[in-house]
């Protein structure tokens, strides 16, 4: 049995190199004067393009008192421009900066304590500005060209270090989708801007209040990075969304979001060489901007001893531990991805072994082994939640077992293996195309020092040693380096 | 000659930008015409094992793995009304507790280290087995994935696992208000038929390893089953390789039990959790999936809650700010009528104004006809999106599996492209006042009532629905 095993995993590691090495060479890559880097990936199995632009902007870019404005940007990036949604686009233009004007009038008078009928009067004035600029407006315009013809999975999501733009058109739909985001890029209009202040209210509700998950995690990062934006929540905090001005977010959106600080990358029904003339055609026109600004977000100090945090809250018991660490391209952020799946990847995996099947502690556990960014130093994760009457302390205690056994051990040969094996395959199922491979492309181009890195990787994970995973569990497994988040049950689910 | 036009006015273009700020050979994308892509359709090979099992295949050698799947009618609606439960039981089991000649472990370890998958998964009406391998292991892999098919051992150990995390699981279900809010509209919309029952953990509890045997024994049967299966293979090799994989499965009749369809009782269901946001859900059932009237329905909830250009999103989200998830649509019902319904989650204190506007949106469908532009733009997105259910060949297998399981007729998606493509605002207007009766819908509201706008009592009947 054993020895059958050793000959499939050997096969396995030899065999798929040729698709890799296929993928490889049919990946186009052009990069325009404005800096825009753009990739195409030919797969003929339907006419259909999977489009993702990526910028490597993010939570952590934000400004104190300003948190999660760059989600709010996001959001903000689909209100169209001049060309798409407006009715009248020199009265739209008055009526916005009516808005505009009444919304300061109203802060002034707010800071400066006025009476409330003054202040009432104004948001009233406020109000009635929103209403006259809708009246000019196309709402969701952007959304409506891309639905007529045919979209599938429109979206966009922020995350600490970067923000992405994705959807799936026909393919002969190349020029709309480059007329459309070209205009976006140069002449973005934030309109309808305070409904999605209120908007993004509710999504922070959702995600990060009444979701027990959310508010845990909120907790635990607050915890965890007490000086690195990292520690913030990437939604903003209710004042913050509360406080974000139009003037402000143009100011984020016109610092960051340039060409020469993107990736577009093109999955699909492409012909590079045709096609390349028209993305130059369109993203071309947009101007170079400025390079993305010196580095000046604060390091996190080292941590000295165990930060401890827990919240009350009417859910079932959680909890979430997690490990500072260094991030891509150190060696040791490879090992540690690594004993991510050691631990926590399958059946067979120490931790879903021991706290699910053995002992029946913990309903589910998993692991990140990079979170919650990935271009400063991170945390490696773990959360699980305990099977009444077992508790989170009983799962720390389990938890802290198995990782000082990983300390005190070397992992088995075969345990290795199996790992690398599930890490190829994983790897080899990413390059299967469609949307997953243009954002897989995207993110290696703009952090990893280009998209060849991809097919590096596996490299180096063959190459980790059992020593070594021992050595970084050594390192960075110990008490004084960890923050523990408990959610604490209050009056049952009610 | 286009080309030399776009060259023409590409040179002046760096110099102007016209008023909009877009170089002036920019096109109106409103303007933009573009001609409807059709899919390139891919035919499966279709062949009938010596067992009766149906089995469709496409070649793929593009990628060195093999992906298959095979279904049965084995959904929880079937499955016993004391033990609501079991079938989700008995899918895990059936995956994790051992099969063939190997215990749960060496199921685990062997598939794990192969880098391979097996699993199974139940919904409402079927019980699929599925395996996806790179090519260089599938001997071995099918060799488990037909043990787990044919021979699951259910362990015993293995099933008081699986019942335990079930039961966590319970304990869990009333943590999010989502998760409330939709399991308690599926329970009330599908009131009086299996779909609609919801498990306990005294129904968990009473689940035991000969239920599962029995529940296997009595519904996998190989001459009702259909199999998808696609990759890097040769056909004839493959259709050889599952005759050997599924020999010793013995043929039998499988008779399935009928049920009378739902009877919803219109009222508001109201959930009292505390939380600063309403999770609400409303509709009523209207047709099967594919039925007359399906098309013109699918259509009209599209206006209604399909995107950010539906009249949900754009009345309670854009406008409002009153939500960030909005929208709602015609559910697809096999063997029983799919539901019309839309579902926002708002601010506590906006709950009443929100049910309200939700509701306008809803009668706004009956009482007058949709504009053209709003049909033009739902049926444009449907037909252009076409070319979308063809990108990748074992979703179409599976398509065609579940088509043939569920006795649709083979063209069933042409009929409703054409039925479609002929849909009028009147036809709209003529479905929303035939199928969907905003005065009995049934409502489910989760949220905390102390700071509603509005008792709920001021907008219909309302049940109180403790958390359980």
């Amino acid at each position: 049995m054993r020895t059958r095993l050793w000959l499939v995993v050997f096969l396995l590691l030899l065999l798929p190199g040729a698709m890799a090495q296929q993928l490889r060479e049919q990946i186009r890559k052009y990069t325009l004067d404005n800096g825009l880097r753009v990739l195409m990936v030919p797969d003929k199995t339907a006419p259909v393009i999977h489009f993702n632009l990526m910028f490597d902007v993010g939570g952590v870019d934000e400004a104190p008192g300003l948190g999660g404005i760059a989600h709010m940007v996001e959001h903000m990036a689909f209100k169209g421009t001049p060309t798409i949604g407006s009715l009248d686009w020199p009265k739209e233009k008055a009526a916005l900066e009516a808005i505009d004007k009444a919304r300061a009038d109203l802060d002034r008078a707010i800071a400066s304590r006025a009476s409330q009928e003054e202040i009432q009067r104004l948001t009233v004035a406020f109000n009635q500005a929103r209403e006259e600029a809708k009246k000019l407006a196309l709402p969701n315009a952007i959304d409506q060209l891309f639905t007529n013809n045919g979209e599938q999975g429109l979206n966009a999501s922020t995350g600490y270090d970067r923000t992405d733009y994705r959807v799936s058109l026909p393919s002969n739909r190349l020029e709309l989708y480059l007329r459309v985001y070209a205009d976006v890029m140069l002449n973005a209009v934030f309109r309808s801007f305070y409904e999605e202040a209120d908007v993004v209210l509710e999504e922070r509700r959702q995600r990060n209040e009444n979701d027990p998950n959310g508010a845990l995690s909120e907790a635990f990062l607050r915890a965890a990075f007490q000086v690195h934006p990292y520690g913030r929540p990437l939604i903003g905090s209710r004042e913050e969304i509360q406080g974000y001005r139009v003037d402000k977010a143009m100011e984020f959106w016109k610092t960051h979001y340039h060409p020469n600080r993107a990736v577009l990358v093109m999955v699909g029904d492409v012909e590079p060489e045709r096609d390349i003339q028209m993305v130059r055609k369109y993203m071309g026109a947009i101007p170079r901007g400025p390079s993305r600004p010196a580095d000046t977000i604060p390091a996190e100090p080292p941590q000295t001893a165990e930060r401890r945090v827990s919240i009350e809250y009417n859910a079932q018991p959680s909890v979430l531990i997690g490990f500072r660490k260094p991030t891509y391209p150190n060696r040791e952020a490879y090992v540690m991805d690594m004993i991510d799946s050691i631990l926590t990847e399958g059946r067979t995996s120490r931790l879903f072994r021991r706290l699910v099947i053995q002992e029946q502690a913990a309903l589910s556990v998993s692991a990140s082994s990079a979170s919650p960014g990935f271009r400063y130093a991170n945390m490696f994760t773990i959360s699980a939640q305990p099977r009444a009457p077992r508790t989170t302390q009983d799962l720390e205690r389990i938890i802290y077992e198995e990782l000082e056994r990983l300390k005190n051990e070397p992992v088995m040969a075969q345990e290795l293996q199996r790992v690398r094996n599930q890490t190829r395959a994983a790897y080899l199922r990413v390059l299967q195309g469609g949307p997953g491979l243009a954002q897989t492309l995207a993110f290696y181009e703009l952090f990893f020092g280009g998209y060849q890195r991809i097919f590096e990787e596996e490299a180096i994970y063959n190459a980790i040693t059992a020593e070594e995973i021992q050595q970084a569990a050594r390192k960075y497994f110990t008490p004084q380096n960890r923050t523990v988040a408990t959610l604490v049950t209050r009056g049952g689910s009610r | 000659m286009r080309a030399f036009w776009t060259l023409f006015v590409s040179l002046l273009a760096s110099l102007t930008l016209a008023q909009g700020g877009v170089p002036a050979d920019w096109p109106d994308p409103f303007k933009l015409q573009f001609q409807r892509l059709q899919p390139t359709v891919i035919q499966p090979a279709r062949v009938q094992l010596s067992n009766g099992v149906t089995v469709l295949l496409i070649e793929d050698r593009s990628l060195p793995f093999v992906t298959g799947r095979i279904y049965l009618r084995a959904g929880s609606i079937y499955e016993p009304a004391d033990k609501v439960g079991m079938s989700g039981i008995f899918s895990s089991v059936m995956r994790t507790g051992g099969a063939g000649s190997r215990s749960a472990d060496q199921v685990d370890e062997t598939l794990e280290t192969l880098a391979a998958t097996v699993s199974v998964s139940t919904d409402n009406l079927f019980t699929s087995v599925a395996f996806n391998t790179l090519t260089e292991n599938l001997d071995q892999v099918l060799e488990i994935w037909a043990d787990v098919l044919i021979r699951p051992r259910f362990a015993q150990d293995r099933l008081e696992l699986e019942k335990g995390r079930a039961l966590e699981a319970i304990r869990r279900r009333n943590d999010q208000p989502t998760q409330v809010a939709v399991r308690e509209f599926l329970r009330r919309m599908n009131e009086g038929h299996p779909a609609g029952l919801v498990s306990s953990a005294a129904s968990i509890q009473s689940i035991t390893r000969d239920d599962l045997l029995a529940f296997h024994g009595r519904f996998f049967k190989p001459n009702v089953a259909v199999m998808a299966i696609t990759g890097d293979f040769n056909t004839q090799e493959m259709v050889a390789k599952l005759e050997r994989a599924l020999q010793g499965w013995q043929r039998g009749e499988v008779t399935l039990p009928t049920f009378p369809p739902p009877n919803p009782k219109p009222s508001i269901y109201f959930v009292q959790k505390e939380t600063n946001q309403s999770v609400i859900y409303m509709g009523n059932p209207t047709v099967t999936a594919f039925a007359p009237g399906y098309s013109e329905l699918d259509l009209a909830s599209r206006v209604l809650g399909d995107g950010f250009n539906s009249r949900l999103f754009v009345e309670v989200r854009t406008k409002r700010g009153l939500a960030y998830a909005t929208g709602g649509a015609q559910t697809q019902g096999f063997g029983w009528p799919g539901f019309f319904y839309g579902a926002s989650i708002s601010r506590v204190e906006k709950t009443a104004e929100v049910i309200e506007l939700m509701l306008a949106q809803f009668r706004d469908l009956r009482d007058r006809p949709v504009s053209q532009e709003e049909l033009e733009l739902f049926r444009n997105n449907i037909l252009n999106a076409e070319v979308f259910r063809f990108t990748s060949k074992q979703a179409v297998a599976e398509r065609i599996a579940r088509t043939q399981m569920l006795g649709l007729p083979a063209d069933y998606y042409e009929q409703y492209i054409r039925q479609i493509q002929a849909a009028t605002p009147a036809d709209l207007q003529r479905v929303m006042q035939q199928f969907v009766s905003p005065d009995r819908f049934v409502i489910v509201v989760v949220g905390d009532q102390r700071q509603f706008d509005k008792p709920l009592s001021t907008l219909g009947n309302v049940v109180n629905v403790p958390l359980e």
